[in-house]
This record gives C-alpha cells, sequence and structure tokens, in this order.
C-alpha cells in the first residue's frame, strides 16, 4: 500500500498531512503522488503554490523531454488542482489563493491545450456555460470551465449577462447537451428559470440537462428553477458534469 | 384639559402571567423613524422593526407608481417615488432610496451599464490599474449618479419625517472590485497586498463624501458595504486589510452605521463588532441565535429574512413563519438579506411588517411580554 513518506517532493507531502482530512480523498491523494513521477510533483506543487512561472517553466521542460501532453495535464496540473478545491471546500484557503493557482494552472495549459486539440482526443461532452443575464460576475464560472476543460470537456464559455436565448442559440449551434448557469446576485438568480422556460418553449428541454452553480445559489433554489443539478464548487460542477453527461449520450 | 398626545391610539390592556398583574400597551407609540433609530442602537421600542436596509423594489411597485427602472436610477423624482413604496406599500419602517451599487462608482469614471426594467445596473469595464492614478473628480457629488440619490433623499426626507431614510454607500473595497475588476484585486491581496492598500487609502476619501453628503440630505443612518465575504476571503483578510479602516469609518462617519456583507459572515461578525458598526445588516445564511450571541451587545443585528427561496420563490406564509423564526431569536430588526428580485411578489413581501406586528403584539423584542410604563392619566382616561 502507498505510503505518504514514499512521495518525493516534500511539499506534496505536507500539503496531505496538513490540509486533508477525509480518509478516502487521503487515500486517493496518497496513491495518485506516489504512481506519477518527481517531475509531475514539482508541477503539481508549483500550482497548488500559485507560481505560474514555476509551471510554465516546468511544462515545457517536461515536453520537451517528451512527457506527454494528458500525462502533464492529469498527474501534475489536474492533481494539483485538486489539492487546491479540497483546501478551498475545507475553507482552507479563499478564492484569492484559488485564482492565482488558477493562473498558474492557465500558464501550464497553454502550452497543453494545442497539443490535445490537435491529438483529436474525443471530448466527454460539450458543455455550454455562462453567467445569467442581468449578472455580470465570472470569477466561479471561469474556475468551473478551467476544470471541466482540464477534466475532459468542450467547454463553450457565452460569458457574463447571458440571455435565455443566446443559451438555447449556442445549444443548437453546438449540439451540446449540458448547460451550466452562474448566478452571484440574489436578484438574477431568477433568471435561471428563465431559462430554463426558454428551453421548454423552444422543445429541448428534454435533450439538455441543466447545472446551477454561485454563491447565493442552494440546491433546494436549484431544484425550483427546475435545473437538473447543482454544483458547490468548481470540483462539484465536474462530477455534476460527469454524471450528467452520462444520462445524456 | 385633553390630552397632548397625538399619536395613534394606544389602548392599555391588563394581561396576567406567572401570578403578575402588569399593564401592556397594544398601540404603537413610536413613529417609525424612531423605533428603526433606537432598534439600531439597540434600545427600547414599542415593536420590533422591518426594514429595508437594501432594495425592496419589485416589478409590482414599479407599476404602482409608474416609476420604472432603468430611469428611476438617475431621476430624483422617480427614484424617490419608487422608494417610497416600502412604507406606503409594504408598511415598512424604512426607506431606502439607493437601488443599485453603482453610484460612487459610476461618478468615479466607471463604466456603467444601468440595466433595463427587469435588470439591474452593472460595472461592465474596469478602468484602474495603478491606485496613483485615482483621482476624485471635482464635480464627483454633482454627478448624475449622485445628484438623482441625493435629490431622492432630500424629497424623502421632506415627505416622510417620520419615516427611516437610509442611505448606501459602497465601501472601498467593494468600490475596488468596481474598478479595477474583481478577480485582478482578489489575487492581488496575495501577489502585491501594498498596493491593494493602497487602492483602500486613496478610495476611503470618496466613499466618506459620498456617506457625508447622503447624511446631509438628509439621511439618518447609512449602510455601509464591504464584501469581504466568505465566499471570497478569510476572515484574516477583512481583520489585516479592513479592520482599522473601518474603526476610523465608524468614528467619522458622523452617523449611525450600519454594515452590510454578503454571505455566511459568521465567522468575522466579531471584527465587525470589533470595528465600531452600530449594526451589522446580515444574510440568512448566518444562524441569527449565533450572530446574536458573537456581537451580544456590541453591535445590533439586522436583516436575516432569506430573497431566493423565501422571499422570490415561497409564499406570504412561507415569509410570515420565516420572520418568526427570526423574531425568535431576538435580533433588533428584520429586513431582506439584500436587494430582493425584482419579480419578487408584493404581497410576499407584506408579511414582513404584518409578522411584527403580531410578534410584537405578544412580544417584546427580547422575547418577553411586552411591559411598558402606563400611558399619561388623562390619556388612560380617554381610552379606557
Amino acid at each position: 500500500m502507498a505510503q505518504l513518506s514514499d512521495i518525493a517532493n516534500e511539499f506534496i507531502r505536507l500539503e496531505i498531512e496538513e490540509f486533508l482530512e477525509r480518509p478516502e480523498e487521503i487515500e486517493r491523494n496518497v496513491a495518485l503522488f506516489n504512481r506519477v513521477s518527481p517531475a509531475m510533483q514539482d508541477i503539481a506543487a508549483a500550482l497548488i503554490d500559485g507560481d505560474d512561472v514555476t509551471v510554465d517553466r516546468l511544462t515545457r521542460e517536461a515536453l520537451d523531454g517528451g512527457v506527454g501532453a494528458l500525462e502533464i495535464m492529469d498527474d501534475g496540473l489536474i492533481a494539483g488542482m485538486g489539492i487546491v478545491g479540497i483546501k478551498f471546500r475545507e475553507g482552507y484557503v479563499f478564492v484569492p489563493e484559488v485564482l492565482v493557482s488558477a493562473r498558474a494552472m492557465k500558464a501550464g495549459m497553454a502550452h497543453i491545450e494545442p497539443i490535445l486539440a490537435a491529438s483529436g482526443v474525443e471530448p466527454i461532452g460539450t458543455v455550454i456555460m455562462g453567467t445569467v443575464q442581468g449578472d455580470l460576475h465570472d470569477i466561479g464560472k471561469n474556475l468551473c470551465i478551467m476544470m471541466l476543460r482540464g477534466g475532459g470537456f468542450t467547454v463553450i464559455d457565452l460569458g457574463v449577462n447571458t440571455s435565455p436565448a443566446e443559451f438555447v442559440a449556442a445549444v443548437e449551434e453546438h449540439r451540446a447537451h449540458l448547460i451550466g448557469m452562474s448566478a452571484l446576485l440574489t436578484t438574477t438568480m431568477p433568471n435561471m428559470a428563465k431559462t430554463v422556460e426558454a428551453f421548454k418553449d423552444a422543445g429541448l428541454r428534454e435533450s439538455v440537462r441543466f447545472m446551477v452553480g454561485g454563491a447565493p445559489v442552494t440546491p433546494e433554489f436549484g431544484k425550483d428553477v427546475g435545473a437538473d443539478g447543482y454544483g458547490k464548487d468548481a470540483l462539484a460542477c465536474v462530477e455534476l458534469a460527469k454524471k450528467l453527461a452520462v444520462e445524456v449520450n | 384639559m385633553g390630552s397632548a398626545w397625538k399619536g395613534p391610539a394606544i389602548s392599555p390592556a391588563k394581561v396576567k402571567t406567572k401570578g403578575e398583574n402588569f399593564t401592556r400597551l397594544t398601540g404603537e407609540w413610536m413613529t417609525p423613524r424612531r423605533r428603526f433609530l433606537s432598534a439600531l442602537y439597540g434600545g427600547r421600542v414599542d415593536k420590533v422593526p422591518a426594514m429595508t436596509l437594501s432594495s425592496v423594489v419589485t416589478l409590482d411597485a414599479m407599476e404602482i407608481v409608474d416609476s420604472w427602472f432603468p430611469e428611476a436610477h438617475l431621476d430624483a423624482e422617480k427614484m424617490a417615488r419608487l422608494a417610497a413604496t416600502a412604507h406606503e406599500e409594504l408598511g415598512l419602517d424604512t426607506i431606502m432610496p439607493v437601488f443599485h451599487s453603482q453610484l460612487e462608482a459610476d461618478a468615479l469614471d466607471a463604466a456603467t451599464w444601468w440595466g433595463t426594467v427587469d435588470n439591474w445596473p452593472a460595472t461592465n469595464d474596469h478602468v484602474l490599474t495603478d491606485p496613483e492614478d485615482f483621482k476624485i473628480p471635482s464635480d464627483y457629488l454633482k454627478r448624475p449618479s449622485f445628484k438623482a440619490v441625493l435629490g431622492a433623499i432630500r424629497l424623502l426626507r421632506k415627505r416622510y419625517p417620520d419615516v427611516g431614510i437610509v442611505g448606501k454607500v459602497y465601501g472601498p473595497w467593494s468600490v475596488g472590485y468596481h474598478l479595477v475588476g474583481i478577480e485582478n484585486y482578489l489575487m492581488d491581496t496575495i501577489l502585491d497586498p501594498d498596493k491593494i492598500r493602497r487602492y483602500l487609502e486613496v478610495m476611503l476619501p470618496a466613499c466618506m463624501m459620498s456617506a457625508h453628503a447622503q447624511l446631509e440630505a438628509g439621511a439618518d443612518a447609512i449602510m455601509w458595504a464591504d464584501h469581504a465575504n466568505r465566499e471570497l476571503v478569510s476572515p484574516e483578510t477583512y481583520r489585516d486589510f479592513l479592520l482599522e479602516m473601518h474603526k476610523e469609518v465608524t468614528v467619522e462617519m458622523g452617523g449611525p452605521s450600519i454594515f452590510h456583507c454578503c454571505g455566511e459572515t459568521t465567522d468575522r461578525i466579531d471584527y465587525f463588532a470589533e470595528a465600531g458598526w452600530d449594526c451589522f445588516h446580515f444574510e440568512s445564511q448566518v444562524d441569527p441565535h449565533v450572530a446574536k450571541e458573537i456581537a451580544g451587545d456590541r453591535m445590533s443585528l439586522m436583516g436575516n429574512i432569506n430573497n431566493p427561496t423565501t422571499l422570490f420563490s415561497g409564499t406570504y406564509e412561507d415569509t410570515y413563519e420565516a420572520c418568526m423564526k427570526v423574531l425568535e431569536a431576538g435580533i433588533n430588526g428584520i429586513a431582506p438579506e439584500g436587494s430582493v428580485p425584482l419579480g419578487t411578489k408584493i404581497d410576499v413581501l407584506r408579511a414582513l411588517a404584518d409578522s411584527v406586528r403580531d410578534y410584537s403584539d405578544t412580544h417584546r423584542p427580547d422575547g418577553r411580554l411586552v411591559v411598558h410604563n402606563p400611558p399619561p392619566a388623562d390619556h388612560a382616561a380617554e381610552t379606557d
């Protein structure tokens, strides 16, 4: 059985020891970081630390050294972001720390994405993401998009202030079955319901699944507006998208 | 010789409890303004105030007074008329004319989208990357957003001398979100904290000017919002960046202060009390019993009625019941937790005032039966 002490990177060891509490998450991460190479551990550690310059350099060096893009994404970038996500969920870090780590992830993905796009890897599904009409807040949505792309989805980002008609048009254009709606304001949350209604009017409701999220949004409110699932944070969003993708594929 | 009393009728009634007889007044003896201000300072009230400390504007209200978004944001008369529905239609003890969050940012050259009839204004472009570039325009308080708000406060003060008028200021932390952009702003709390401190330093005078101007125009109190909430930053971030500044604000503002911070704020209420805010307007994610335990007598507590589930999606009965639960916690006043969705039904919002009326008929704000001094003898004779 993999041991924490066998992980080469000291920073990763300390992160797992100090911040992970759930036995299954400790076990999973100890196994993961025991499996991945020291170079990938270094990328993950730099990402957790929010060091975009180091992530950029290490990603380039790994690619130059013949490591596959998919391996760097899964074993370095996403593995590191997984630890950040757990720390965020547990309240050890807050949005600024996540944003700084996300910036580091972006620095690595800038090298990875073109390679993956050219290799023809099939995505799990296509997700249409947008902040609902009247709402210009996009931090949470952008974090979800980054994690969804890292999780193997193609994401069409409609940006902020997205009208119901724009959601419908995007689903038709991209033949997508998953929709993610975000809202930060209690004043704009009702526009989630309007968007679901627009899909009913267009005769598309049965062929799509709605995910909702945002600081004031609750699972109960999600049900009220007719959504198919609620994600508390970016990690939960990816898990939910994977579950709903099975239903519509 | 008749009574000097000119207010609403007072009906003393004998109530027996725990073997004691005492007089209970079922009538209201405070004006809404006096009730609001007394509660704000944690004082004696005839009933718990039901208030708006944010916007309670709805499409229903716009129709009733024929004053519509977005015009009402930049027209003093339309703003005043629409804001007054909080008292006229909902029976609330306060009126809050600043519906949006763009007041200071717009006057500081942020690009404002003023919204539509059913959508709120927002800042759609960020103009600042260096605190040294920040300037307060010479005509800052005369710009359209201020002209409308200050004009509306003057009109409301004149028309409603007995109703609480609440002004609203976005503090430098929240103005920073508008001017710098929230993502860059939050990242710099880690990457360049001195830059954030400098932003706060240069923006604070603009926020204080806004507070002073609204108080001079006739506002009874200022609701000051700085969104250092748990969904975004740690309690230590509030402590390290804002606590000392807010201690100055609460002293220098020159009027009663209500602090607003969104979301689950339990872990920072102690800091808010330490800052010296007179009152904290808090959201439904915070357990009012816990909030009261933390705040103690240092700061009063108002708000706590959930917007999306209770007021927007719920019924009158749901809201009435939710209000009763919050009142049982013994907070100083109830209000929607933030600006209510425009599609909220006006009949549902009426449960706010109805619930405090019914609750206060049998309870004091601290949860005990009402015990007031008896009315003057000549008045008692009139009403007996």
